[in-house]
């Protein structure tokens, strides 16, 4: 795992969206407390920690999915390109497009696969016409690393296709709206070994263009495809820094004890 | 002939049956009872089961055979003998334009009035078995005890009633030795079977066993019931009027001095005219109310709401119609009709009734259906697919009108279908809202008629079994349950295979 | 994945500023919203106009006009031999009790000092044709009351009726030869003595139909007997039947295709109109089984086997409700699978089946259209059953079945009653709903 992580050339890049103070309450339950992070663009930054830490609430604050939940409400604030997110001028529908989503299962909609990938950039106006929006969907595909397999049958429902497959769908369906962002929660929670490794793969092409934000239960997973990680625990964020220096060198005794298997 | 009207208030041989087998068996439990604990030397401990289970056993026994064995009798007795007299009946008693069938219910009413006037002590029982329809009027006497009989009493047809009731007496006797016999022997064998190592509780598990199988079969009874009830007349009503009339004809015209036009057609086109328009009410308001209860509506409105809307569907049918015949109906009027004092100066409208008029309040009705159906349908979406669409910057309505609804279609399609069935089969609101003039026309504004208004009026009334004009019901009857028969498997199949998906 | 670089990241606005394109989007979106709530808005919007037309039209039914008189039973009319035979005073028949009445009204008006500018027999036309009945009634129940002077509460007819109730109007009458402007401004003198009144109208609620000459007499209480013995066959019959036939589905019957067919069978049956279940009664209980027509027993069997369905789905579905460790926790002290079923599961049960009973009943309740095939329709039974057995057998009508029989009579004093009769159906319905709601909230246990 050293070796792996020595290689990793961590260069400092722009700063892409930084959260202050942010508090998150489900109800009664304070479910994020406090929370400060700066993540960088171009950048895979994972959030690990224990189930229920809060990792995926705080990932869902990004792009403003916890609004569609009648509980929760979200203080503080989380900038964008130095815009507050949570401006009463700002339009989740508009932000979401810029901050795209894949999710823990996946999810395609119960439509061909061309029509999934179709999606966001019809109901976003961004194809001129037939031809380009055929463009805009072969290279979402070929970015989601699924093209070659779904060329020939892109009228084929994505529901038939194997989970792996799906999962790829999804993040080509959530590149094809050309976010800026890219929010992933346990992208491969529901996948096995091997379609893990291909969509871990993925990630790390996205870096190329996208911010990536992954939550992941899995260090290794983790350590696998991010160069910076904040590790939650009970809804505080204890730890964040680059990938190596956090898991071979952390600083907070809890960060330590999740890392050694201690606390999980 | 009555023999189980006549049981139900006592007196008669099945009654007293009842009566007397339901004596023995309680007779049965608590000797069987006992039986069983002297033969465990009075310590519960020493049996098998628990004592009851001893008891039960010979209730059990008892019982259910013998009350089987007469239900199945006062079933199949009443056809035996029909059948029997019937061939009887000979050709030159059949009058011109009558049939065997009209003679047949004849000689019932007959037999059964000689039974009534017996029992008023009109008559004694003797000379009630040898009249002479020539020497008395029959027809008189009877009706003086308030029984009418169509015509005066012939010697052939008096002969098949005479025949009826004695056959009838020998079948009661028969049914009452019999049932005795059977109780009588199943008692003694559960008496005898009680003792300390008898395994009671296990043949009692089975005989409630049994008895709950035949509770779950009498759904398959009611269905075969209603086939086969239906089936026979229908097959009777095509023995009396052609087939190609009935469904290829068109026009409706009943006329009850016989040569009537009995075509389908018509009305089958009022009743899909008002279904198709209660629909078009139905179908839009309910879809969208389910759309915004289980997707935008808060947790307040949506218990104040559902429930309310709900009232609608708990409303009986008759107020729709009354609704429909005095309320909707006026107001259609007071805008379509009336010439210059309507509301838009136009005379299309004449009376109340219409496709309009039913098809309208028949909607309203059907709105809490379809809402509910599809609450629940949409709300079987899972919450992935909408986040999916969320999480790529769609609106809530995009993601209703492009993923939800895509996803939930079958289902929804299914609750169209069930939703149409209802209004296909609906009676009461097109009887009072619809009107009864048969005819095939595209206006809405005028009154037609529909299957089930046209089963109520063929059925209502007098009643002919013999006549095509009756027997036609039947054959309308069956249609319809065809017809919503096969909505109704698609329909339930549809949403089935939709629930699965997503289970 | 080689060309990935390649291509130019698309440029994202600022975000504190929606776009055109979002804007139109979220104008989309109100509207959409808008459709929902227009929709509810329609649903609820028709049932307040349903609810309003009922109580508005149907109130009515439950206040009549009454006129008090003071009739001489003059014994020279009633009983001429003066002995208070019974049998011999029988003989007089409503036409000899008629004079009597007129004899009263002018009595009356010559008391009140009103000025009598219409015939004895115009007077007397304004109280119900059934007022000789009703006095003739009287006096053989109480025969030493003749020859003296008693007051009587006598139904107005329903043109006066109408008439206080603003149903009826100089105008209306033109044609009508029932009643005459002069009656009515006779009426008006009435009135103003304090003769005539509107009081309420217990009678309604406890009487039984009348002919369609005298709907100011007609009454719910027949019916509403006819309806109760029907709910009693049903529940007698449907509620073990239907507990029965659940249990073995749900916790016996094993998974095979009879068993399938038995479900799909009774969804099915749920959806079967109700009509053809009145023909299957017709077919089976009067024309093969020979049972009395218009019987509430026939009734009771046929809305039996409509509501089996609806009682069957809903209580397997508090059988399926009861968690499977209560009949593991039975099993496992020895008890046989039959007494898991019936000393734990089906108590648990209970509320839910009872629930589910409750709404069964109370659509049969409503039901009318195999009613009418089974020849329940209006006007059958003029006096209450006096038993059980006369209460099963006799011919009798139901609410739903009478208040159709009224709404067919064409006639406004009809129409009101029959929605006089539904506010009394529904209120029927209403308290069982709330029963149902009430032990559903009680009693029924989340697991």
């Amino acid at each position: 795992m050293k070796d792996l992580m020595a290689e990793r050339t961590v260069d400092t890049q722009k700063l892409k969206i930084s959260a202050r103070n942010v508090q998150v309450y489900y109800g009664d339950t304070h479910a994020i407390k406090d929370v400060n992070v700066d993540i960088e663009d171009k950048t895979v930054t994972a959030f690990i920690g224990p189930s229920g830490c809060g990792k995926s609430t705080f990932l869902r604050c990004i792009n403003r999915m916890n609004d569609t939940i009648d509980v929760c409400r979200v203080q503080g604030d989380i900038m964008i390109d130095g815009e507050d997110i949570y401006d009463k001028r700002v339009d989740p529908v508009q932000l979401r497009a810029k901050v795209g989503m894949v999710f823990q299962k996946p999810n395609p909609f119960p439509k061909s696969i061309y029509d999934n990938v179709a999606y966001g950039p019809r109901i976003h106006g961004l194809a001129k016409n037939k031809a380009d929006l055929d463009d805009i969907v072969e290279r979402a595909l070929r970015r989601g690393a699924i093209w070659n397999e779904v060329k020939d049958r892109l009228d084929a429902p994505g529901t038939g296709l194997s989970g792996g497959q799906q999962q790829r769908l999804c993040i080509a369906r959530a590149v094809a709206t050309e976010p800026e962002v890219l929010l992933m929660d346990e992208p491969c929670s529901a996948l096995d070994p091997i379609a893990t490794a291909q969509v871990e793969e993925l990630i790390d092409e996205l870096r190329q263009n996208y911010s990536v934000v992954i939550v992941t239960h899995s260090m290794q997973q983790a350590a696998r495809v991010s160069q910076k990680t904040a590790f939650f625990h009970l809804g505080n964020l204890v730890e964040y820094g680059e990938t190596g220096t956090i898991f071979t060198n952390p600083t907070d005794p809890r960060t330590e004890s999740y890392i050694t298997g201690r606390i999980g | 002939m009555s023999e189980l009207f006549n049981g139900l208030i006592g007196g008669s041989a099945a009654g007293l049956m009842v009566i007397v087998v339901l004596g023995l068996s309680a007779l049965g439990f608590y000797m069987a009872r006992s039986r069983a604990m002297a033969s465990g030397g009075g310590d519960r401990r020493n049996l098998h089961s628990l004592p009851n289970y001893y008891g039960w056993n010979a209730a059990m026994l008892t019982a259910v055979p013998a009350l089987g064995v007469l239900v199945i009798w006062l079933l199949a007795q009443p056809m035996m003998i029909d059948s029997a007299v019937f061939k009887t009946i000979p050709d030159s008693a059949i009058a011109e334009g009558s049939s065997r069938g009209l003679v047949m219910s004849d000689v019932r009413r007959l037999a059964d009035g000689l039974d009534v006037i017996v029992e008023r002590g009109v008559m004694d029982a003797e000379s009630a078995a040898t009249l002479d329809a020539n020497t008395t009027d029959l027809r008189a006497t009877l009706a003086a005890e308030g029984v009418a009989l169509g015509s005066a009493v012939e010697q052939p047809v008096l002969d098949a009633a005479q025949m009826y009731r004695t056959q009838s007496s020998t079948g009661r006797f028969w049914m009452t030795v019999l049932v005795s016999a059977i109780a009588l022997l199943a008692f003694v064998v559960s008496l005898r079977l009680a003792t300390a190592d008898f395994r009671a509780r296990n043949v009692v598990e089975k005989g409630i066993l049994a008895l709950l199988i035949l509770s779950a079969s009498i759904a398959i009874l009611t269905t075969v019931g209603i086939v086969l009830s239906m089936l026979f007349e229908s097959i009777n009503f095509f023995r009396l009027h052609s087939w190609t009339d009935f469904f290829f004809g068109s026009t409706w015209a009943p006329n009850f001095r016989g040569d009537s036009d009995l075509s389908i057609l018509p009305l089958l086109w009022g009743t899909l005219y008002i279904s198709i328009i209660a629909l078009l009410v139905a179908v839009p308001i309910g879809l969208f109310s389910a759309i915004y209860l289980s997707e935008y509506a808060g947790p307040k409105v949506r218990s104040a709401a559902k429930p309310l809307l709900e009232i609608l569907a708990g409303i009986p049918t008759i107020v729709y119609g009354l609704f429909a015949l005095l309320t909707v109906g006026p107001a259609l009027v007071n805008i379509f009709g009336r010439g210059e004092q309507g509301l838009l100066g136009v005379e299309w409208m004449s009376g109340a009734t219409s496709v309009l008029t039913a098809g309208l309040v028949m909607g309203i009705m059907l709105i809490p259906f379809v809402s509910s159906l599809s609450d629940d349908i949409i709300n079987a979406v899972p919450q992935a697919m909408r986040d999916g669409s969320l999480g790529l910057g769609a609106t809530h309505s995009e993601t209703i009108r492009q993923v939800v609804i895509p996803a939930a279609l079958p289902g929804i399609v299914g609750a169209i279908l069930l939703a149409a069935s209802r209004a296909i089969g609906e009676t009461m609101i097109v009887v009072l809202g619809a009107g009864a003039i048969a005819k095939i026309s595209a206006n809405p504004l005028e009154a037609m008629t529909t299957i089930t208004t046209r089963i109520v009026s063929q059925l209502t009334g007098d009643t002919n079994f013999a006549s095509p004009e009756t027997l036609v019901a039947f054959a309308l009857g069956l249609t319809l349950f065809v017809l919503t028969l096969g909505l109704n498997v698609i329909a339930l199949y549809i949403v089935r295979k939709y629930r699965e998906q997503y289970d | 994945m080689t060309d990935m670089t390649s291509d130019t990241p698309h440029v994202h606005g600022t975000l504190l500023q929606a776009d055109a394109r979002t804007r139109k989007r979220n104008a989309a979106e109100t509207r959409f919203k808008f459709y929902g709530i227009l929709a509810i808005a329609v649903g609820l919007l028709m049932l307040v106009i349903l609810l309003f037309n009922i109580v508005s039209r149907g109130t009515g039914a439950f206040t009549q006009t009454f006129v008090t008189l003071d009739v001489a039973l003059v014994e020279d009319k009633l009983d001429k031999s003066g002995n208070r035979n019974i049998e011999e005073m029988k003989k007089v028949s409503t036409f000899g009790y008629a004079p009597l009445l007129k004899a009263a009204m002018t009595d009356m008006v010559e008391k009140t000092g009103m000025e009598g500018q219409i015939s004895a027999a115009d007077m007397a036309g304004i109280l119900s044709k059934g007022a000789p009945a009703q006095l003739r009634d009287y006096v053989l129940a109480n025969p030493d009351k003749v020859g003296q002077q008693v007051s009587f509460n006598f139904l107005a007819s329903s043109r006066v009726d109408g008439y206080m109730k603003g149903r009826v109007s100089r105008e209306s009458i033109a044609n009508d030869k029932s009643i005459s402007a002069e009656q009515l401004d006779f009426v008006d003198k009435l009135i103003e003595q304090g003769i005539l009144k509107k009081k309420f109208n217990l009678s309604f609620i406890t009487g039984a139909d009348a002919s369609d000459a005298r709907p100011e007499a007609a009454g719910m209480g027949v019916a509403m007997l006819g309806s109760f013995f029907m709910m009693l066959v049903v529940l007698v019959l449907a509620l073990p039947i239907g507990v029965a036939a659940s249990i073995y589905l749900e916790e016996f019957a094993p998974k095979n295709w009879i068993t399938d067919i038995i479900e799909v069978n009774i969804s099915n049956l749920a959806a079967v109109p109700s009509i053809v279940f009145g023909i299957l009664g017709l077919a089976v209980f009067i024309n093969y089984m020979h049972l009395p027509t218009s019987a509430p027993l026939v009734g009771g069997l046929v809305l039996t086997l409509m509501t089996l369905p609806t009682i069957i789905i809903s209580t397997r579905a508090s059988l399926k409700a009861v968690p499977p460790s209560i009949r593991d926790a039975a099993l496992g002290v020895g008890a046989s699978k039959m007494q898991s079923v019936f000393h734990h599961v089906l108590p648990l049960a209970a509320p839910g089946i009872l629930t589910g009973t409750i709404i069964g009943l109370a659509q049969a309740l409503g039901e009318t259209a195999p009613l009418l095939l089974i020849g329940m329709v209006g006007f059958i039974a003029s006096n209450p059953p006096d038993g059980i057995a006369s209460g099963l057998l006799a011919p009798n009508s139901a609410m739903p079945a009478q208040i159709y029989e009224w709404a067919k009579r064409a006639d406004p004093a009809f129409y009101e009653r029959a929605w006089g009769g539904i506010i009394i159906l529904l209120v029927f319905l209403l308290a069982m709903n709330t029963i149902a709601v009430i032990l559903r909230r009680r009693f029924e246990r989340r697991w």
